[in-house]
């Protein structure tokens, strides 16, 4: 699809969401801000998950960072929201920069599970912190008006977007891509890799955190099990990569659908939806381990045998 | 785009409003599934029972007629995020009247910020930690007594044995009951002249308790007082026998009164002391059940388990919602909030009223596992059966 | 003094356990280079097939153990087979989400079929005791403990002197070659997943004796065997029981002199740091 015409289709879907308060009953609304968070953080993981390869289960650390910079500051400290947030992002930046540098050095599977230790042992750290509420965690105060935070994450979506957008098209992107395809190669052609990997770690950071604060104040509670939730960095890891990591709009796509599939499951049957994430997270890896995006494209071609290619490709 | 048509269609789909003809529909969500749903279920079935049983009296009445009660129960895994969106989401899409607690008070402190919101009253009979009742919300209230006082009439019977416990031990949970109930024990325990001499908070998920028993064993401890889940007891009296710790005295704020807990501990549950704010004895005398003796039977009959404290506050939620609407004459919520706040009668779990901050107040029984039966030791009106004291070692029983 | 002597002997005897569930994911690990975040899954059903054989059949824990093993090797072989053969050689990252997805769907069918009620093995030994120097030493905590260098032992001698082990060691080491030879890499991988679920299953029927039972035990479990696993490296058996043996003292010290709510800002900062510092583990050669 051509540039325009894309950008076109994408600032006609987002007028259509922005209007959707007018509308829309208070539970499309809320559905909608959450599938909207989920998006923006799904796009966070295809910064440095897609784009860069460098599959990160620490995303739910900014996350969290992000909740509770909003929730010590206004609980804590009385602070107004944009407040908080900022101490969100700070902390949230302070961490991608500070740990990143030593973990981005990690290569393949041990960042992974690099990641995967922070995030446990930011909820054990938090969990005895005073100030945070320790493990029973934190109240925001109440507010009324679902429409600020839908038409806020909706916002925050756009801003997201774009970015990944005019990275896609940028010398950066690209040497984010570089370093994906051959981080040695890259590293030789001069590209500092190091700078780039930090660089992509730090923007998922800013607007994975900017996502946290805004759902703990909706949500009006956070302690550390939720907000640093290991679960919610695979829903994220799983909905870019459902959508097609490294593309602009494939997460977008992923989060919308595998969020409305969710909510109708758990509204209506509410035990399945606990094991409706888990054969999806099977079935997704096992068919189509490079997304719908790919899906869709190769498809065509090659129809059902699509399925059968990709498992011949990856079994023994 | 397919994603935004599909998120289009699924909307349609949620948008569908049952509509609903003259009932009074009650909205809960429950930890049915999930690492709490072993306490969580005792909230969902009396729940239903409760509902069923009403409406086969004809129901509750609102002004001139009598309407039927229902249930519309989630199930929240044990996930407190979940639970608060479900509020919201029994809140604004199902519409329901009035709104049933989950068991906890990690879930009930968040989820009364969900009825606070949208000014719907919420009955809860599973969290009795002081943090949701000291915000000053006006739609939340409570039928589990305060969590500072779980230990009040055992802290009484101790100065009463002979000889006293003095060095006591408090071990506690890091979740909102549980620190409630350690910071009111500690003033009890400091009032009544006994020393603490290990104070101890522990992470709500552990299971291994050794290093904390072994801190025991080296102090001259007589009594241990804990404040934490069924699993984490279970674990912490294993490993006492297995460390060989054996205090004169040790009570537990949960497990003790239930049946599935002594029958996992076996002969190891002996000497051990609990409390509960419910029995299932004749004297409590229900508009509905008869007694609370009559609603035990019918709910082992129904479900095949033995109810416990939980179970009767989870029914005397419903019960109390019942009583407001009819004296209210109308499904308003701020109406039926007020007379809430006015209420005062008896049911099978006791004395139902609140106080100023939306909260029950009932004395705590403290029992004792007696070769393997449940004894009611001391009572708000004393001493009742006589309490093996103290424990004999392990070695010697 | 004696506080100390007694808070490093449960440090042991807890290394000891933890070693034992770590052996499996190791082994996993190394030889097919899959991450297993449903380890602790599989040793949950283990200590649910030793709770059974326990209450249904009377079997002792101990005697049940070569059943449970049984049962969680056959459980495992159909996984692999069935299941991750058919992603095994894809980015290793679309293993840690497959198996995240199986600990999902386990858990789930575990909590439906073996209802939330909590269970334990209460075997009339359960809280047997005998004094070591001063110190209390659990019997059951101590034959785990045993149990743990034992089941080692074998498994080491299996993989250097069997034929079936040898094969398994030269299909992890150069899959081409493997087959050259004549070994069936699916069959191989499938017997090594099975090999490693065997060892969660016992592991978790001991644990049903020290600890209790409930469907979502497991995901702490992985947890703690995903620590060892690398702090004390991947490279050999020898290295799980070092790692077990230090997180369990390393607990154990930081429960008593930091706090109970710290073991795990411990435990798993410590995994971070080895994992940037010294990514091959404490005892692991630098490849």
């Amino acid at each position: 699809m051509k540039l325009g015409i894309q950008l076109a289709l994408a600032a006609v879907g987002l007028a259509a969401l922005a209007t959707l308060p007018l509308w829309a009953s208070p539970v499309i609304i809320q559905f909608g801000t959450s599938a909207l968070i989920l998006a923006v953080l799904a796009q966070g993981w295809n910064i440095i998950g897609g784009y860069t390869g460098y599959s990160s289960f620490g995303n739910s650390v900014f996350y969290g960072l992000g909740g509770y910079g909003v929730a010590i500051g206004m609980v804590q400290f009385q602070w107004p929201f944009a407040a908080g947030l900022a101490l969100g992002i700070a902390l949230a930046l302070a961490f991608a920069l500070l740990i990143g540098l030593p973990v981005l050095r990690l290569r393949g599977h041990y960042f992974a599970i690099a990641t995967l230790g922070l995030a446990v042992v930011m909820t054990a750290i938090v969990s005895n912190i005073e100030i945070a509420g320790r493990n029973i965690g934190l109240i925001m105060p109440l507010v009324r008006g679902d429409t600020w935070f839908y038409e806020g994450s909706l916002a925050l979506l756009a801003a997201t977007t774009l970015t990944i957008a005019w990275i896609s098209r940028s010398r950066f992107g690209f040497g984010l891509i570089a370093i994906r395809e051959n981080e040695g190669a890259a590293s030789v052609m001069g590209i500092n890799t190091t700078l780039y990997k930090v660089l992509a770690f730090a923007l998922a950071s800013v607007f994975t955190a900017i996502a946290g604060g805004i759902h703990a104040y909706w949500i009006t509670f956070l302690d550390p099990e939720s907000a640093f939730d290991i679960g919610l960095n695979v829903k994220m890891i799983i909905m870019a990569v459902f959508g097609g990591p490294g593309t602009v709009f494939g997460p977008i796509l992923g989060a919308f659908v595998l969020s409305a599939i969710s909510e109708i499951l758990a509204s209506k049957l509410t035990s399945l939806a606990s094991i409706f994430f888990g054969i999806v997270i099977v079935v997704a890896v096992v068919f189509m381990p490079r997304g719908f995006a790919d899906l869709v494209r190769r498809f065509r071609q090659t129809r059902w045998r699509y399925f059968q290619e990709n498992i011949r490709a990856h079994s023994v | 785009m397919i994603g935004t048509l599909l998120s289009l269609a699924a909307a349609l789909l949620l948008a569908t409003v049952p509509s609903s003809a003259a009932t009074v529909d009650l909205g809960a969500s429950v930890q049915l599934t999930g690492k709490d749903a072993n306490t969580g279920r005792y909230y969902g079935d009396a729940y239903q029972l409760t509902i069923d049983k009403i409406n086969a009296a004809g129901g509750v009445k609102v002004g001139k007629d009598k309407q039927k009660l229902t249930l519309k129960m989630l199930d929240n895994q044990s996930d407190v995020n979940l639970s608060v969106r479900q509020y919201v989401q029994l809140v604004t899409q199902d519409k329901v009247n009035f709104l049933l607690g989950p068991f906890s008070s990690n879930f009930a402190l968040a989820d009364s910020a969900i009825s606070e919101k949208y000014s719907i009253p919420m009955i809860q009979g599973g969290g009795a930690s002081d943090q949701i009742f000291s915000r000053g919300y006006k739609y939340i209230f409570g039928t589990l007594p305060a969590a500072t006082e779980y230990f009040s009439s055992t802290v009484d019977l101790m100065t009463k044995l002979n000889p006293p416990p003095k060095n006591v031990a408090l071990i506690f949970a890091d979740d909102a009951f549980d620190v409630s109930v350690a910071d009111g024990t500690r003033a009890l325990l400091n009032k009544a002249s006994m020393k603490i001499v290990v104070d101890q908070r522990y992470s709500d998920k552990a299971s291994d308790f050794n290093s904390i028993l072994s801190l025991i064993k080296s102090q001259p401890v007589d009594a241990i007082l804990v404040a934490g889940h069924e699993t984490e007891i279970l674990n912490f009296i294993r490993q006492a026998k297995t460390l060989n710790v054996s205090p004169k005295f040790y009570s537990f704020t949960v497990g003790v009164p239930t049946a599935d807990f002594r029958n996992a501990l076996g002969g190891d549950a002996d000497y051990a002391y609990g409390m509960t704010s419910w029995l299932p004895s004749p004297t409590f005398k229900d508009e509905y059940f008869g007694n609370a003796e009559q609603f035990a039977n019918e709910y082992k009959k129904r479900f095949g388990y033995d109810p416990d404290y939980h179970a009767a506050s989870a029914a005397a939620d419903v019960e109390a919602f019942v009583k407001a609407i009819e004296a209210a004459g109308t499904l308003d919520p701020a109406k039926v909030r007020d007379a809430i706040a006015k209420l005062d009668f008896d049911s099978l779990y006791g004395r139902i009223k609140f106080n100023a901050a939306g909260q029950i107040s009932l004395p705590q029984t403290v029992v004792q596992v007696q070769k393997g039966k449940l004894v009611a030791v001391y009572g708000p009106k004393g001493m009742m059966e006589k309490p093996l004291y103290p424990m004999p070692a392990w070695g010697q029983r | 003094m004696q506080l100390l002597w007694q808070i490093i002997v449960n440090g042991v005897l807890l290394g000891g356990l933890y070693a034992l569930m770590a052996l499996g994911l190791v082994l996993v690990w190394g030889v097919l280079n899959i991450v297993n975040l449903s380890h602790g899954a599989l040793i949950m059903l283990g200590a649910y097939a030793g709770y059974y054989l326990f209450t249904g059949a009377g079997i002792d824990p101990f005697a049940a153990l070569p059943l449970s093993m049984l049962m969680l090797f056959i459980l495992g072989y159909g996984i692999q087979r069935g299941i991750l053969n058919l992603v095994i050689r894809g980015p290793m990252f679309n293993t840690l989400l497959i198996t995240f997805g199986l600990e999902v769907v386990i858990t789930y069918l575990a909590q439906v079929i073996f209802s939330a009620d909590f269970r334990t093995v209460n075997p009339p030994y359960a809280g047997a005791n005998f004094e070591l120097l001063g110190a209390t030493v659990p019997l059951v905590r101590m034959l785990a403990f045993i149990l743990a260098i034992g089941l080692t032992l074998v498994l080491w001698l299996f993989l250097e002197h069997t034929r079936i082990g040898r094969g398994i060691r030269a299909t992890a080491q150069n899959l081409v070659a493997a087959r050259l030879h004549g070994v069936n890499p699916r069959r191989v991988y499938a017997l090594t997943f099975g090999i490693g679920s065997a060892l969660a299953g016992a592991a978790g029927t001991l644990y049903g004796v020290v600890s209790q039972i409930n469907p979502y035990i497991g995901g702490a479990l992985t947890a703690k065997s995903f620590a060892i696993a690398i702090i004390g490296g991947l490279d050999n058996s020898l290295n799980v029981v070092v790692g077990g043996l230090f997180l369990g003292i390393v607990e154990a010290l930081t429960a008593l002199y930091i706090g109970p709510t710290y073991t795990d800002v411990v435990s798993f900062g410590i995994l971070v740091l080895v994992l940037i510092v010294r990514p091959t583990g404490l005892l692991g050669r630098t490849a």
